[in-house]
This record gives C-alpha cells, sequence and structure tokens, in this order.
C-alpha cells in the first residue's frame, strides 16, 4: 500500500489557480488512463470540481510517487507546476485514507454538510473504474469513503439545518406548520428575493401560491411559472386570510400589512398560525404583528440570526462526524495492513512448511521402521514446532498492522525468514 | 412476587431512559432500539405485576397510593409508546418518561397497605376507575404536548433558535397531540365521573356530593371542558390554550393525588376503608 494524493482546494488557492488546474469531465476518462499507465503507479483516481482538484493513487512499494504525480499534472496542463507550489498540498499513507474520507463526508467543504460533493466523488471514481484505474486497495478505500459518507449523514445532523437565507424560511415554515403539503403561500411583491424564497417555500411541498403586485403583469407572470394564482393588488386583503406563509418583499416605504389587520385575518382563520417572511427593506410587516399569539414575523435580519445559529449547530455536528471518520479511519488502516500481511503470513507457512517436509522427506529411510502411530506422531510433532515458530513473527505481523512501522518489520521478517518479495 | 416485577420493571425503565438522553441531545432522527427494547421489557414485567395484584385482588389494584402511581406510570409508559410509535417524537422520552420512572420508584418504595375488602369489587366500579385513569393518561399527554408547544413557541417568537428549537417538534405536531389527546381525554373522565355517581349514589351514605375527591374531580372537569370546547372553535389556540392546560394539569394531580389524602372513602387509604 503507497497512497499519495495531490490536490488544490478552496483554502490553499484562488480560483484562477482552481480553474487553471481543473480538468473537465469528458477529459476525465483520458486523463487516468493517462495517470495510471505510467511506471510506478498502480491505481488512480482524479476528483475535478469548482472548489477542489485532487490527484490520488496507489503506487508500486518503494515507489516515491510524488515526481509521477507532478510530472502527470505539469505534461497535462502543459505548464509548469512551479509556479503553482505554494498552492499545493500533499498527503501520504493514512492521511490519503483521513482526507478522502473527510471529503466524502462533506467535513473539507466550503460549507460543511453540503450534499453535492458525494455525489461528484462517486461520478470521478466510476470514470475512474471505468477507465481501468482503480481495481485494488484505493477503490476499496474509496467505496468506503461513500460507506463512511452514509454514515456520516445518518448519524449526524451535519447537512440538516438550513444555512441560506431562502431555505432558512423554508425550514421555519416547517417547524410552524409540519409538512407543508396543503399549505398556502402569499407572495406580495413579485420581484427576484422573493422568486427564489418562494422557489424554496415549493420545493419544500407548499401547494398553492397566490401573487399580487402593483403591477399586474407581474403578478400574472410569477403566478403562471408557478402555476399558482394572480391577485389583483387592491383586493389584497379580501384574500390574504387564506395564507399560512405571507413572502413579502415590495419596495413600499409603508407597512403593507398591520397590527390590526393581522388580528382580523387571524379571527378569520380560527386563530390557525400565520407566518411572516418580510425581506423587504423598508420593512413590509409591522414587526409588531409577532406580539399576536399564532403570527410570526420574521425579517431578513432575523433569518440571518437563524442561519448563524444553523451554522453553528453544523459545526458542533461537525465535531461529531469527525470522530465518526477517525474511528473508521482506524478500521480501514487496520483491514488494509492485515490485508497487505495476509501474503507474507501465507509466504511464511509455506517456507517453513516446506523447509519440515522436505527435512522428513530426506530422513525417510531411517524413519520407514517406525509404526503408522509413530509416523502421525512425528508428524504432529514438526507440525507443533513450525506452529510455534511461526506463532511470533504472524502474531507481531497482525498486531502491529496499521502502526507507521509496520512496513519495516514486513521487510525484516521477509527477510530474516528468506521469504523473497 | 408483585414487587419482584415492579422493581424490574424499575430498572428497566431507567436503562431505557438513560438510553434515550444521548438521542436527544444529539438530534437523532429517532430512538435507539436499545432504549425501546428496554422500555418495552419494563412494560411487560410491569404488566406482569399488575396482572398478578388483580389476580390476588379480584379488581384492579388501585385504590392505594402504591398501586394507583404504579397503574398510572403503565398507562403513562403505553401511552408513551403508542404515540412514539405513531409519530416518532423524540423528545417526548424527555419530557413523559422521567415521570413514569419517579412514579414507578414511589410505588415500588411504598410499603403493602392494600385491601382485600370485597366492597372494593364491583362492575360499575371497574369501570369508573378505568376510566378515569385514562382520562388521567390523556390529560398527561395533554399537558406534555402543552409544555414543548410552549417551549418551541417561544424559540420561535424570540427568533433566536436555542436548543429546543432543534429538538423539538413542529408547533403543528405538539398541537396535533393537544388537541388529539384532549379530544380522548374528556371522554373518559366524563364516564368516569358518571360512573363514579351511579356506584357512589348505589354504596354510599350521605352527602356523598360533598366528598372532597369528587368536588376536585368537577373542578377539574370544568377545566377540561373550557380547553376542550375552546380548542375546538379554535377561540382559544395556542399559547393560551397551553397556559391552561399546564393549569388543569395541576388540578388533574390535585385531584389525583393531594385531595385523596382528605377524603375518606374515596382516598388512598384504604385501610380506613369505605364508610358505610
Amino acid at each position: 500500500m503507497n497512497f499519495l494524493l495531490l490536490g488544490v482546494n478552496h483554502r490553499t488557492a484562488p480560483v484562477e489557480v482552481r480553474e487553471r488546474m481543473n480538468i473537465a469531465e469528458s477529459d476525465l476518462g483520458l486523463a487516468v488512463s493517462d495517470l495510471v499507465h505510467r511506471a510506478g503507479i498502480l491505481e488512480g483516481m482524479i476528483l475535478s470540481t469548482c472548489n477542489r482538484v485532487e490527484v490520488v493513487v496507489n503506487a508500486q512499494d518503494q515507489v516515491d510517487a510524488q515526481p509521477i504525480l507532478r510530472g502527470f499534472l505539469a505534461d497535462f496542463h502543459h505548464c509548469d507546476l512551479s509556479a503553482y507550489e505554494k498552492y499545493l498540498y500533499w498527503h501520504r499513507q493514512h492521511e490519503v485514507v483521513h482526507h478522502l474520507f473527510r471529503v466524502a463526508s462533506s467535513l473539507d467543504s466550503m460549507l460543511v454538510g453540503e450534499p453535492q460533493i458525494l455525489g461528484q466523488m462517486k461520478r470521478a471514481h466510476a470514470i475512474a473504474r471505468e477507465a481501468g484505474g482503480l481495481d485494488g486497495l484505493l477503490d476499496e478505500v474509496l467505496m468506503h469513503a461513500f460507506t463512511v459518507a452514509k454514515r456520516v449523514r445518518n448519524e449526524t445532523a451535519i447537512g440538516s439545518a438550513a444555512v441560506s437565507v431562502s431555505y432558512a424560511a423554508a425550514e421555519l415554515a416547517k417547524k410552524i406548520f409540519g409538512p407543508l403539503a396543503g399549505k398556502t403561500v402569499f407572495v406580495i411583491g413579485a420581484g427576484k428575493m422573493s422568486e427564489l424564497a418562494a422557489k424554496h417555500l415549493m420545493r419544500s411541498g407548499v401547494s398553492s401560491i397566490l401573487v399580487t403586485n402593483r403591477t399586474h403583469e407581474r403578478a400574472v407572470e410569477l403566478a403562471r411559472a408557478f402555476h399558482g394564482t394572480a391577485i389583483p393588488y387592491r383586493e389584497l386583503l379580501d384574500h390574504l386570510a387564506k395564507a399560512d406563509i405571507v413572502l413579502s418583499s415590495t419596495s413600499a416605504p409603508h407597512f403593507v400589512v398591520t397590527k390590526e389587520q393581522v388580528e382580523k385575518l387571524l379571527a378569520a382563520r380560527r386563530h390557525r398560525p400565520m407566518f411572516f417572511v418580510d425581506i423587504a427593506v423598508p420593512r413590509d410587516i409591522d414587526p409588531a404583528v409577532n406580539e399576536l399569539d399564532n403570527a410570526f414575523v420574521y425579517d431578513i435580519d432575523d433569518l440571518e440570526q437563524v442561519v448563524d445559529a444553523n451554522k453553528k449547530q453544523r459545526e458542533r455536528e461537525a465535531v461529531w462526524a469527525e470522530e465518526i471518520v477517525q474511528q473508521e479511519v482506524q478500521k480501514m488502516m487496520k483491514r488494509l495492513a492485515t490485508r497487505e500481511v495476509a501474503p507474507t503470513i501465507r509466504a511464511l507457512e509455506d517456507r517453513l512448511n516446506r523447509i519440515r517436509e522436505l527435512e522428513l522427506e530426506r530422513h525417510r529411510g531411517r524413519l520407514n521402521t517406525l509404526t503408522p502411530e509413530q509416523r502421525e506422531a512425528l508428524d504432529a510433532l514438526t507440525k507443533g514446532i513450525v506452529n510455534k515458530i511461526l506463532h511470533g513473527p504472524i502474531t507481531e505481523l497482525k498486531s502491529g498492522a496499521g502502526g507507521p512501522e509496520h512496513g519495516h518489520l514486513v521487510r525484516l521478517i521477509r527477510r530474516m525468514f528468506g521469504v523473497g518479495d | 412476587m408483585f414487587s419482584v416485577f415492579l422493581w424490574l420493571a424499575l430498572i428497566l425503565y431507567a436503562l431505557g431512559i438513560l438510553r434515550t438522553v444521548p438521542s436527544v441531545i444529539r438530534r437523532r432522527p429517532a430512538l435507539s432500539p436499545g432504549a425501546l427494547v428496554a422500555l418495552g421489557l419494563g412494560l411487560l414485567a410491569h404488566a406482569v405485576a399488575i396482572a398478578i395484584e388483580t389476580a390476588e385482588l379480584h379488581r384492579l389494584p388501585v385504590i392505594d397510593v402504591r398501586s394507583a402511581l404504579s397503574f398510572f406510570s403503565f398507562l403513562v409508559t403505553a401511552a408513551f409508546f403508542f404515540v412514539y410509535l405513531r409519530y416518532r417524537v423524540v423528545a417526548l422520552g424527555l419530557f413523559m418518561l422521567p415521570l413514569v420512572f419517579v412514579f414507578t420508584l414511589i410505588s415500588a418504595v411504598q410499603p403493602e397497605r392494600t385491601s382485600a375488602d370485597p366492597a372494593f369489587r364491583g362492575g360499575w366500579l371497574l369501570v369508573h376507575i378505568a376510566s378515569v385513569f385514562l382520562g388521567y393518561t390523556a390529560f398527561l399527554l395533554t399537558f406534555v404536548a402543552a409544555v414543548m408547544y410552549l417551549f418551541q413557541e417561544r424559540e420561535l417568537k424570540s427568533k433566536k433558535p436555542r436548543s429546543f428549537y432543534y429538538r423539538l417538534p413542529s408547533l403543528e405536531l405538539c398541537d396535533e397531540l393537544y388537541s388529539r389527546s384532549l379530544m380522548a381525554g374528556l371522554p373518559f373522565l366524563t364516564l368516569g365521573i358518571l360512573t363514579g355517581f351511579v356506584r357512589a349514589s348505589r354504596t354510599w351514605e350521605g352527602p356523598w356530593e360533598l366528598d372532597p375527591k369528587i368536588l376536585a374531580s368537577m373542578v377539574t372537569w370544568v377545566i377540561y371542558l373550557v380547553l376542550f370546547s375552546t380548542r375546538l372553535s379554535g377561540l382559544w389556540r395556542g399559547r393560551r390554550s397551553a397556559y391552561v392546560a399546564v393549569f388543569g394539569f395541576a388540578a388533574m394531580m390535585v385531584t389525583f393525588l393531594g385531595v385523596s389524602f382528605l377524603s375518606g372513602p374515596h382516598g388512598l387509604k384504604p385501610e380506613l376503608g369505605p364508610r358505610p
């Protein structure tokens, strides 16, 4: 096992550098093919997104893959890599496993908990596999990275709290109304901002939408886009009681909805709650409305506050997630190392058993006077000696698995027992 | 024998509660299977304990403090399972189960002081007791739902999401639990009170209407009737209703436990015996 990873990401390099290093998806297959055909490289994968470009390989033992990777990137991009040295980062051996697990779990992303990176990694993995670049340990590590990402998503709330204002509005609506199916949103002021927020609400399950705007044509346009109904502006209050969620972003300098009006609306709705999302500046909804029972008013600052609180929650969840990743890295390293020592253990067993058999064969002449029971006993005796001799080195091989000195240990034992590489 | 099973139930409940806490703190979407198994086995053990006593006494074991609390906490645990399996509200465990544990604990450490007097048997009495306890259980759920609603509502109003915001269900769900348990509880309590009247008028002499427990339960009943009708009509909804529900629950507990220590024939001191 000889892992090496080279990369740039949004933390180490500005967007121009990342652009320069980017490898388009259409070129990815050929690039991987090129990479793994280089002498010394067993497996490889390339991940290229707008926020990171990473090349990871599993090289032959004892091979220093650094110059190979440098050469690959320089060749592919027809550039001199020395200009970009300060933007590159390297990971080796178990750091590679750790890094891959973190990236897949979105812990290394610009927005921790974002869901896209896993899909991007899976695509890169599929392309590398198709190009014949993944058929061994690196493939196993990547497959496990996807499992770890799923575990992180299931066992932590890392991806669940909304971190944009529109998502926050939808999340709050769900905290008030539960599932949004069957609920109605009323959009007052058909501008760009309300369109975005309305889109998120519709995507979160809101079933019907009413739109009103000073200029009626704009309302009709927006209503059509969402399969909703346009209401003439002067009829606003007549229909407002139907709304569970009110999304307001007009350019009116005064309040569009006042406390007294909402009091009447709530009574008409038999006090079913109303949620006002006021993204206008100056504000459209009188903040005093929030004082009413069953009415909730959030302006743009309030929504930002929720987003901040959610971000802190995500950070807290990220701590749990890092712990999970650590556990999984340890498990993976043990598994890889055990896999690595299996051929060595087998080779040791074969060698000592051959010695045993050869010696028995050599002394056969003097042993043919033995009874069958005695021959059996001799067999068992020699086997016992071999097993007891092997016990020590095998235990060391298995227990040292994953440790930093382990490679040396394996080579030493092979040398000592005369087992070839 | 009864005690053994009760203590077993208590230990299993404790285990279950301990396994519930991390699920709530860590915002897991569901309770761990370990917690559910522990609680389920506890419920089973509890059921066995009650069944044993019922068989011995030929009536529901509810007339002394120990049995009443035990029976009540058994029903509450059963209700918890019923509601959790239907609605998957993880935080519910945190609100309901500690109460179960405390009541079961009190019950387990109480000395046995019940009465095998056959005066405490009978059909009407059985219906009366069962209905009243089912009503109490439903109203406990109402109380829990009201409390969750109040916590969640406060955080939503303050616009500063803190720990409850992330761990409590939506206002809508709290309200649904609230109104449904209210709708279930009032008929039970009404049936319980009416059957109680029938039983009392048959077996008691004197002004049984002035018995403290009966008076207290009338007050409780009126409070819940008000809650029921105002919620149904939508006149009171949300915070106001929830506050009154808290008050109603206090009245209920007074009726259930408090007054019992005053009321002679009706109280939880069967050694005093029913006054003819």
